[in-house]
């Protein structure tokens, strides 16, 4: 296959060409679904590049001495002094980079490659060797978001981000069959095309240099990065080179207003930020649609794709695919249970409560989460999963570097390297001769998860207002998260006159998913129990495996009326927030589900989290542009080493 | 001693997704999901015994392909001496242990040798044997996560690079992928569930008779498995016969247009991530016309097999209705956990809205 024939996409190839005419374009980052063919077309891309051109394909194995660079084990052996073994960015200077799935690179390395490709130059300074040579090269990289994102600085430092979608035409997705099957059907053409456009991308450049770009062009160019509201001038940079190659690229020997047009949703849409009066129209956007939503398709459960709205809006246009576009969802799919009218449902509500009759409640629709993350510890743990990142102290995890420091996990090409300049000196004939202080031992790094434990309250006040529809409709949504970093997953219900632990610790989301669904409401409020039960599940956890961290989510209104004694429920639940807030492997976020704008608010909820020093959110509130951590971590201090 | 594939009672999905993919491996392997007790690692082991030959570089550790890419050590032979000695070598299964580590499943520096010689050599991993065979893994979703990372990478570019320990080694690793997982101990990644070509859900059989039937079997496994495999011998000959046929009259199966949009419409109806749902039900319907119709040759005489006109090999509807399952199952956008019995309603819904043509 070439790069010519490569169906569609037109401007993921147009941000390869223009990089590949003006490497100062600063990269390309491919995001989107899998299968939409960003792997293909970017490996695609040493096609139309000069014949000597390097493509290096950055495997996620890679060590940091294979990535940068450091002492041959062999040669220097042999030659009994430190012989230097370049890394594999020194074989891709003046060429590309390619990294697929960048997002699972481990973060050291990724921090890395970044590095020397902003300062376009490689500096080694370790195991007693100092080096350094120029390293220039575009980086290509692909991300599935479903696996988890990068950090918008780390965003920033691609030149242009672009969104490759599945193709929705029939005869391009025929067309499409065909190419990815040319033992079928033939090769659909001879790379004529590919011949052609690597010329042209010679050609242009050639004369790159001397296209010229006039201040009203760079005039307008700073004004639509203000009016994206950019942090920094990286984007403002990235958008005149981009702008210019793609004069070059038409022939023409000046920047225009259309240059800088053609050129703009490659570059702004990664880097455009909200300004704080459109996140207020994003709130209130959110608001309407909620509203919407509850006078009349309650229980659907397509997903909102709120998030969406941030980053993708040049590319959203173009493929259709609108953020915030919401299809309807068909009949078939739509819950009948709850097509009732606000107005009658609360009247259910209030009989409920009286009659203490039950009733499961559907899924609200659910909705991307604000972020849940610790900061990274120093700590070595035992547990997997994606949420922190973590050094590891068994031996798994991924191996990224030796370290000097005693463990059992020798590593044992960074012992090679240190014992190899004194082999000579110290007399080798046979065997490598290493002393105790060449040994190295490994640097793992792994995510850790975590154990989310959903105490959901299930009592009968959670039916009025269709409150737990909502509830439901958070809970998957931080199901969703869960999901997305390994966590596992417990939850804990409270009603009638006792707490149940509904699913026991499981990594099953699916399952999570599954009892949410079940979760029955109807009776009192036993909220003292349902702490007690997560104190207890808490402490199980710990004593078993000490090291796993525990987020506690209470969803409630706060208005307890069932005890666990015969003592004043405040009390009760004093007692228990005191030995909640007192483990020390656990942090807590209370989610209120009392609505905000009723008339009998009580606010307990809110007293119930600064008690557990938890962070405090109502529902609404969740439903974030995940641009804040909704978790911070608070109690490092007592864990840190 | 094995148990004979063909001896398996029921099961008929997985043992048609396990045959598909012997006959034609850019498939992309297939996933099994289900309980305990469903014949699933049976079902793979067995296989061994059906795969057929293939033609490698002698002695190379990775079963490199002489007219295809080649590894660093095969490279460097054809520089030095210009050509590359061949030999023909049975299909394996390779098993991915769950416990494996990075090091072992990718290749790694030999230690011995280095600490021994001071010098560099490669020691293949597990990815190296796997390369043109069936690369196995019992619960799936068990592996760890940056062992899966990894997996993903190979499997994406079909080439295993070692850039780590001092070592660099570049050899491809072409495998087809098969995993068995039970859904319920934990859910797989999108990105590694998106890699298998086809999925099977497999339960166990509520059919009084067969359930007999696998009991008797059993025993008389147990009792003598020679016995009981010489007994399955002709079933076995015929089924190796019929797949290697299939895999000859492939390479002449041409959907036509008509067969490529009914596949687009379907998968279009129930849009789907990506286009890997429209390619690999296109090759899974070609590859199921190909064992379709090399079965009917069975049944005729067989000493008119070899040079047949293979105009029988057309794809049918019930082709792509009998593959769609397979293939498109667990690529069906599910919207956040959702059970799967809605999809398969989704699904028959996408099959039921009817082709465009009607080939019989």
């Amino acid at each position: 296959m070439t790069f010519s024939d490569f169906v569609g996409h037109e401007d993921a190839k147009l941000a390869l060409v223009l990089n590949a005419i003006d490497p100062g374009c600063g990269g390309v980052l491919f995001t989107g679904e899998r299968g939409g063919g960003k792997s293909t077309l970017s490996r695609l891309f040493k096609k139309i590049l000069p014949e000597d051109t390097p493509f290096i394909e950055l495997p996620l194995n890679v060590t940091e001495d294979a990535l940068l660079g450091g002492i041959d084990i062999e040669e220097t052996i042999k030659a009994g002094r430190r012989v230097f073994q370049p890394g594999i960015l020194s074989r891709a200077d003046h060429g590309v980079v390619y990294v697929d799935d960048i997002n699972l690179l481990s973060l050291e390395m990724l921090s890395l490659v970044l590095e020397v490709s902003g300062l376009g130059e490689n500096i080694i300074e370790r195991e007693g060797i100092a080096f350094r040579h120029t390293s220039r090269f575009i980086l290509v990289a692909t991300m599935n978001e479903e696996e988890g994102v990068l950090s918008p600085h780390l965003l920033d430092r691609f030149g242009m981000m672009v969104l490759c979608e599945g193709l929705e035409d029939v005869r391009q997705r025929i067309e499409i069959m065909k190419t990815a099957a040319p033992e079928v059907f033939g090769p659909p053409s001879f790379g004529q095309g590919d011949h052609e456009l690597s010329e042209r991308i010679r050609s242009c450049r050639l004369f790159l240099k001397d296209v010229t770009i006039p201040v009203e062009t760079m005039g307008y160019i700073v004004q639509m990065c203000i009016e994206a509201n950019l942090a920094g001038s990286r984007g403002d940079i990235c958008l005149m080179y981009a702008s210019r190659a793609h004069a070059a690229y038409r022939g023409s020997m000046e920047v225009t207003r259309d240059d800088v047009d053609a050129v703009a949703p490659l570059v702004l849409a990664h880097r455009k930020r909200a300004s704080q009066q459109q996140q207020q129209q994003g709130r209130q956007r959110q608001e309407q649609q909620q509203s919407d939503r509850q006078a009349g398709r309650d229980g659907r459960r397509e997903p909102q794709e709120q998030t969406g709205s941030e980053g993708h809006e040049g590319q959203g246009q173009q493929h259709g695919a609108q953020p915030g576009d919401e299809r309807p969802a068909p009949d078939e799919f739509r819950s009948d249970r709850d097509g009732g009218e606000p107005s009658s449902n609360e009247e259910n509500g209030q009989q409920r409560e009286a009659g203490g009759k039950e009733e499961v409640f559907d899924i609200g629709a659910s909705f991307r989460t604000k972020r849940m993350m610790f900061r990274k510890d120093r700590i070595n743990r035992l547990e997997s999963g994606r949420r922190t990142k973590t050094g590891s102290r068994d031996k798994s995890g991924r191996y990224i570097k030796g370290i000097q420091r005693k463990r059992d996990d020798i590593a044992i090409d960074a012992t090679l390297r240190a014992a190899a300049p004194y082999q000579k000196a110290r007399g080798r004939t046979g065997m490598v001769l290493i002393h105790d202080d060449d040994l190295r031992f490994k640097q793992r790094e792994k995510k850790m998860g975590h154990l989310v434990v959903f105490v959901v309250d299930g009592s009968g006040s959670m039916g009025a207002r269709r409150r737990m529809v909502e509830t439901k409709g958070a809970v998957q949504s931080l199901l969703m998260d869960c999901y997305q970093k390994r966590d596992r997953v417990s939850m804990i219900v409270f009603r009638r006159d006792r707490a149940e632990v509904v699913l026991p610790p499981t990594s099953s989301v699916e399952l999570a998913s599954k009892r949410l669904k079940e979760i029955p409401v109807g009776g009192k409020t036993p909220l003292t129990a349902g702490l007690m039960e997560t104190y207890r599940l808490i402490k199980r956890v710990t004593a078993r495996s000490p090291e796993t961290r525990v987020i506690g989510v209470l969803i409630t209104d706060g208005r307890a009326n069932q005890g666990l004694s015969d003592a004043p429920i405040d009390q009760e639940i004093e007692k228990m927030t005191r030995l909640l807030s007192g483990l020390r492997s656990a942090d807590y976020i209370v989610v209120d589900t009392e609505d905000q704008a009723g008339f009998f608010r009580t606010g307990l909820a809110r007293k119930i989290a600064s008690r557990l020093d938890a962070d405090y959110h109502t529902i609404d509130g969740l439903k974030s542009g995940c641009l804040f951590e909704m978790v911070r971590m608070k109690k490092t201090e007592g864990i840190g080493i | 001693m094995i148990f004979p594939f063909t001896a398996i009672v029921g099961q008929e999905e997985m043992k048609l997704g396990l045959i598909l993919n012997v006959i034609n491996p850019s498939i992309g392997g297939l996933l099994i999901m289900g309980e305990k007790g469903t014949a699933k690692s049976t079902a793979v082991r067995a296989l061994a015994e059906l795969l057929p030959e293939i033609e490698t570089v002698k002695g190379c550790p990775f079963n490199c392909d002489p007219d295809g890419p080649l590894c660093t050590g095969c490279r460097e032979t054809l520089e030095k001496e210009c050509r590359l000695e061949r030999e023909r070598k049975k299909m394996k299964v390779v098993e991915l242990p769950l416990g494996v580590t990075e090091d072992r499943l990718i290749g790694t520096l030999d230690i011995e040798h280095a600490i021994k010689k001071g010098e560099k050599r490669f020691e293949p991993g597990i990815l190296a044997g796997a390369n043109r065979n069936f690369l196995y893994v019992d619960e799936v979703n068990l592996l760890e996560d940056h062992i899966v990372d990894l997996l993903l990478d190979s499997a994406a570019m079909g080439v295993n690079t070692v850039e780590r320990e001092g070592v660099s080694f570049t050899h491809p690793a072409r495998f087809i992928l098969v995993g068995t997982m039970n859904p319920e101990e934990g859910d797989l990644r999108p990105q590694l569930l998106d890699r298998f070509g086809l999925c099977v859900h497999v339960g166990s059989i509520a059919d009084k008779a067969e359930r007999v039937e696998i009991l008797r079997r059993k025993a008389a496994f147990d009792a003598d498995p020679e016995k009981f495999t010489a007994e399955w011998q002709p079933e076995q000959d015929m089924l190796s016969k019929r797949i290697g046929a299939a895999k000859k009259r492939l390479g002449h199966i041409r959907p036509s247009d008509t067969v490529l949009e009914d596949i687009v419409s379907i998968t279009a109806s129930l849009d789907l991530d990506g286009h890997r749902a429209d390619i690999v039900l296109m090759k899974a319907a070609m590859t199921l016309a190909a064992f379709r119709s090399a079965g009917k040759d069975e049944n005729k005489d067989t000493r008119l097999m070899g040079d047949l006109s293979y105009a029988a090999s057309t794809i049918t509807n019930d082709d792509i209705r009998k593959v769609a399952g397979l293939a498109l199952s667990h690529r069906m956008k599910r919207l956040p956990f959702e059970e799967m019995g809605m999809d398969m309603r989704r699904l028959e819904a996408a099959l039921s809205m009817g082709f465009s043509h009607d080939v019989q």
